[in-house]
């Protein structure tokens, strides 16, 4: 990424008060009552599991995070306005994707929605992800377009990084490239978490930075305090949002760990070597046959069953990243990372890892899903006309 | 299909004007009798297909047929462009791209999205009715247009293009057939199919975008990561295409061959020049390392007899990406000098035609045609 001078900062402000009034304009969530969602048998758990797993199909097909955070924001607006069951809501996660793909891909990147269904092992027909595709653009008007937490996530990091271009400078390795997407991780298992849902974006992405300053300058607090201004943030939401966000990347810190790297791994070892860009992750999209490949090559929920640290490969990027992050952890020795004792060093020792043994949260995701496809499978609405479907698959919430 | 739904619709409509009870078969099954009445009385919904009379076709694409209709909701004139819904993959990207950034561009000089209509196996964008688009403009014109109104022309295009981009949104598909233009000579943009909305960090795009002819030297050279340049690109050439009466990079269909048509005009570009030029993908510049650049007005003639308006295609048809002038500031180029100050504080919503004194001139040849009492390639009566 090209860090931004400072001629760059009225050009960020103006992405950042678009942003801003996309934000206002469509943003809505869905509310939580006696741990499910407001009015149906989706589960707290499920809600987080269904947000990883469109995080991993998305990575899995190496779309970018802004495709992950649109797709989870589409699900967001139409938990919010229907009551939708539980047996469809993988139907509608996958939908929600294949929609994002679509109004936030490249035409040469979409994969086919067959492709979709086979590859994230979702056990729901391209027919069936089709009509909920179209009951989707119906129940939200056709407006998709909206600013993502990652949208304000790359905005506010640029901002920082256009005023205190230094920041980066005591860690080797760590370019603001990789340092965006190493915090776009983050962000990425904070949008899955139901107690953060309450917060805007804007609030959610600029408590990710702060925390993150905090651990890297002493001289975080002006930068802030500029950015809440700018970004007319309410200061008593953004401390709530701080301490819970706070607490979720320090019990996620582990998993976090596994699950930032994989994606990145599966990408290298698709693509050649050659091919890999100079620039961190978000160079790394090839041409869709690498993504296919990559697609049939590992199966889909894999990262969640796996509880060993990968073993990193012999490829320079991987290194880098690696040693990136770990620079970034030991310059904060005692920080909030090690303060559960869980400091992450996924590749200390080469082979004989001597990581803790992982036991994230999310582990019976793999498990949890298969079971809830399962459950789903009775339905079959495959026959069922369209509108018919939809009247049976989402009753209108009209207090919404 | 589209035969159906039209007669469905034509006969719906006949219905309601003879104060007959609806009664569609597939449309309203699930309404009950009651509420078809208060809707009747209510007035006719958005949304629905009964809601607009197909009148003729415009025009056949490859994904979609348009229609000019008339909508029963409000009476006027309406473009509708049916989109066939392929069984393999749905609703087609454009569609959705259109639709969504549609809804958030509001601007006198921006097509609006009137309605949109699902049915099983099609989809209806309604669009606001235009008179023409200026490739027929330009083919009903043919030697260049009178520079008063190219002038209205390209500031309306500089004035739209200024605000899709204050909104972060590329179009990526400038062409003339892109550009509607009314009986009073409003400019707006269409087509927002392969339109995207950009971000930071700068994604990287597909170069695959652009009709070739109106195409950046830069994304022609494999370039992904543009901005707001690539649009005002083809902005410029579309306004010299205006003057001269020609496409400027025209009759290729290749891209070496459309690179060696921008070279033999702008001259092959250095590193100097164009720093990055080397890095770009296909950057391969040995074959045409010999060319100079030449002035525009050597190539387009007529850009000499308008004042500025070579310096204003210079700046816009400059092959450096960052080196384009943007939207902004080429609307407050010398070339519109002759435009009346108040343009500028015309609101988003409203059209600059709304300016007194500020209307579309006749063109030479309709003047001609009408003299000679004539038809000259349809003369007055040119519109749709």
């Amino acid at each position: 990424m090209k860090c931004p001078g400072p001629p760059e900062s009225s050009r960020l402000a103006c992405f950042l008060e678009n942003a801003l009034a996309r934000e206002a304009r469509i943003w809505k969530v869905p509310v939580f009552q006696n741990l499910t969602l407001k009015g149906t048998d989706i589960s707290l758990s499920c809600y987080k599991k269904v947000v990883l797993w469109i995080a991993e199909i998305s990575s899995r097909f190496q779309f970018y995070p802004e495709t992950f955070a649109l797709a989870t924001s589409i699900l967001n607006r139409l938990l919010a306005s229907v009551k939708a069951q539980l047996k469809y809501l993988q139907c509608i996660a996958i939908s929600c994707l294949v929609l994002a793909a679509k109004t936030n891909e490249e035409d040469e990147v979409i994969p086919s929605v067959k492709m979709l269904a086979v590859q994230s092992g979702c056990k729901r027909s391209p027919a069936e992800i089709l009509r909920m595709e179209r009951i989707i653009l119906d129940k939200l008007h056709w407006d998709l377009y909206t600013a993502t937490p990652m949208d304000f996530l790359d905005i506010f990091h640029a901002m920082v990084m256009s005023n205190c271009p230094h920041l980066l400078h005591g860690l080797p390795q760590m370019n603001p490239s990789r340092h965006v997407a190493f915090l776009t991780k983050q962000l990425q298992h904070c949008m899955a978490c139901h107690q953060l849902l309450q917060f805007k974006g804007s609030t959610l992405a600029l408590v990710i930075i702060t925390l993150e300053l905090e651990r890297l300058t002493p001289d975080w607090f002006p930068v802030i305090t500029d950015l809440l201004k700018k970004a007319q943030i309410n200061s008593t939401d953004f401390i709530h949002c701080k301490e819970l966000v706070d607490q979720e990347l320090m019990r996620l810190q582990p998993s976090n760990a596994v699950y930032i790297f994989c994606p990145t791994r599966h990408a290298i070892q698709g693509c050649p070597k050659a091919r890999l860009p100079y620039h961190g992750p978000l160079g790394l999209r090839n041409s869709l046959q690498e993504r296919v490949r990559v697609a049939v090559n590992q199966p889909v929920l894999a990262p969640f069953t796996s509880t060993a640290a990968p073993v990193p490969d012999e490829t320079v990027e991987t290194d880098d990243y690696y040693d990136g992050f770990r620079h970034l952890y030991r310059e904060e020795g005692g920080g909030r990372v090690s303060a559960g004792g869980l400091c992450p060093q996924p590749r200390a020792g080469g082979g004989s890892s001597p990581c803790p043994p992982l036991q994230p949260p999310d582990r019976d995701w793999g498990r949890v899903a298969a079971a809830g496809a399962a459950t789903a499978e009775p339905v079959g609405p495959g026959e069922q006309s369209g509108r018919h479907n939809r009247a049976k698959v989402l009753s209108e919430d009209n207090d919404v | 299909m589209h035969q159906d739904n039209k007669m469905g619709d034509v006969l719906c409509s006949w219905r309601c004007r003879t104060q007959r009870p609806w009664s569609h078969p597939d449309s309203f099954q699930e309404q009950n009798v009651v509420e078809r009445f208060k809707w009747q009385r209510q007035g006719i919904p958005f949304g629905a297909a009964t809601s607009y009379v197909h009148l003729e076709k415009l025009c056949e694409g490859s994904c979609a047929t348009v229609f000019k209709g008339i909508s029963r909701i409000n009476g006027q004139l309406v473009v509708l462009k049916v989109i066939r819904l392929e069984a393999e993959e749905g609703v087609p990207f454009t569609a959705i791209r259109e639709a969504s950034l549609l809804k958030r561009l509001k601007h006198a000089n921006i097509v609006l999205l009137h309605d949109i209509i699902q049915t099983k196996e099609t989809l209806t964008f309604v669009f606001e009715y235009m008179h023409t688009d200026l490739a027929q403009y330009m083919g009903q014109h043919p030697g260049g247009l009178h520079s008063c109104n190219v002038m209205l022309f390209m500031f309306q295009l500089l004035r739209g293009l200024a605000y899709i981009h204050q909104q972060h949104i590329l179009h990526r598909d400038l062409k003339p057939q892109n550009l509607l233009i009314s009986c009073l000579g409003e400019l707006k943009l269409a087509d927002f199919g392969l339109a995207c909305a950009k971000s930071i960090p700068r994604q990287t795009y597909s170069s695959e975008v652009v009709t070739l002819w109106y195409r950046p030297p830069d994304v022609l050279l494999g370039a992904t990561n543009y901005s707001s340049d690539l649009d005002i690109w083809s902005a410029g050439c579309i306004f010299v295409e205006m003057i001269q009466g020609q496409p400027i990079f025209a009759g290729t269909s290749d891209i070496h061959e459309q690179l060696e048509k921008i070279w033999a005009v702008l001259g092959v570009p250095t590193e100097d020049t164009w720093p990055g030029l080397s890095k770009l993908p296909n950057y391969n510049l040995e074959l045409a390392a010999s060319r100079r650049p030449q002035r525009l007005q050597v190539i387009c003639d007529r850009l000499s007899r308008v004042s500025a308006a070579e310096d204003l295609a210079f700046k816009m048809l400059t092959a450096f990406p960052r080196g384009r002038i943007s939207a902004q500031d080429a609307l407050l180029h010398g070339f519109f000098s002759p435009l009346p100050p108040q343009l500028y504080q015309v609101p988003a919503g409203q059209s600059v035609l709304t300016v007194p004194g500020v209307r579309l001139q006749p063109e030479i040849c309709d003047l001609f045609a009408s003299y000679r009492k004539g038809h000259l390639s349809g003369g007055s009566s040119k519109f749709w």
